[in-house]
């Protein structure tokens, strides 16, 4: 058995990966046919299965996961705009894949963490670091289109607006946090 | 709703209509897109999908004074050149 706190954290990274299962779902439709969609689509396949690694973990621990409202990102889009090209949401996808990484590197590190959660965290980020390479060679051939200084201050945009919706997340879950993660 | 569209205005609305699966009568240009797509990332999705069916790209600055169904047929127009 986990405990509620362990129980809410791995319910909350259910619930963001199906949200952006969801999302490049709905974005891999409507792309047209090339590398991106090849790619968009991959990386919707993944984070479904993220979805379904953490349900699976959940369940072998012996809980159901929580139903949780919002997922982290669905805060970006106040915080920063929304998104209205494909560069943009690449953008501001990376700066959440790389958000999602040191999260789970931060978990992977914790004292006591079990096993089964340890091995489930690897696993997902075997393929977060695939997808943070083929958005990173997206955007930079996206530069000829877009411009070099645009895409870097898109990415600062983004950022910026993930730094305040972290603090927030954490100012928001402050107790369950120090428990999980104790400094 | 204007009675005499351009042709790229045409083409835009036809897009939006395409996108979020509705006829283009439907679409009037007064209509608010908050009230046609109410959720933020479907929002998204339809204006990534005009984009794609269109081959345009648009930007912030284009999407800042956005509000109505007209004002997205406005500016996909205006990209369409």
């Amino acid at each position: 058995m986990i405990s509620e706190n362990e129980r809410w954290i791995l319910s909350f990274y259910r619930t963001s990966e199906i949200s952006g299962s969801l999302f490049f779902g709905r974005l891999a439709k409507s792309l047209k046919a090339g590398p991106i969609q090849h790619d968009m689509t991959k990386h919707y396949a993944d984070e479904a299965m993220h979805a379904w690694y953490w349900t699976d973990c959940l369940n072998k621990l012996g809980v159901e996961p929580l139903e949780l409202g919002n997922a982290y990102q669905d805060q970006y889009l106040a915080a920063a705009g929304m998104p209205v090209n494909i560069m943009e949401i690449l953008a501001i996808t990376q700066v959440f894949e790389r958000r999602v990484i040191n999260q789970y590197a931060v978990h992977s590190r914790a004292a006591g963490v079990h096993e089964l959660v340890k091995s489930t965290i690897d696993r997902i980020v075997e393929d977060e670091k695939w997808h943070i390479k083929w958005i990173r060679d997206a955007l930079n051939k996206m530069e000829s289109e877009y411009g070099k200084s645009t895409i870097d201050d898109t990415v600062e945009r983004f950022l910026q607006a993930d730094r305040e919706v972290y603090a927030k997340t954490v100012r928001e879950h402050e107790e369950r946090i120090r428990e999980l993660f104790p400094k | 709703m204007s009675t005499t569209l351009s042709t790229n205005d045409a083409k835009a609305k036809q897009a939006l209509g395409e996108a979020l699966k509705r006829p283009v009568e439907d679409l009037d240009d007064r209509i608010l897109l908050n009230d046609l797509v109410a959720e933020s990332f479907a929002l998204i999705e339809t204006v990534i999908n005009i984009q794609e069916d269109l081959n345009i790209r648009l930007v912030q600055e284009d999407l800042r004074v956005v509000k109505t169904v007209g004002d997205l047929v406005r500016v996909c127009s205006q990209r369409l050149g």
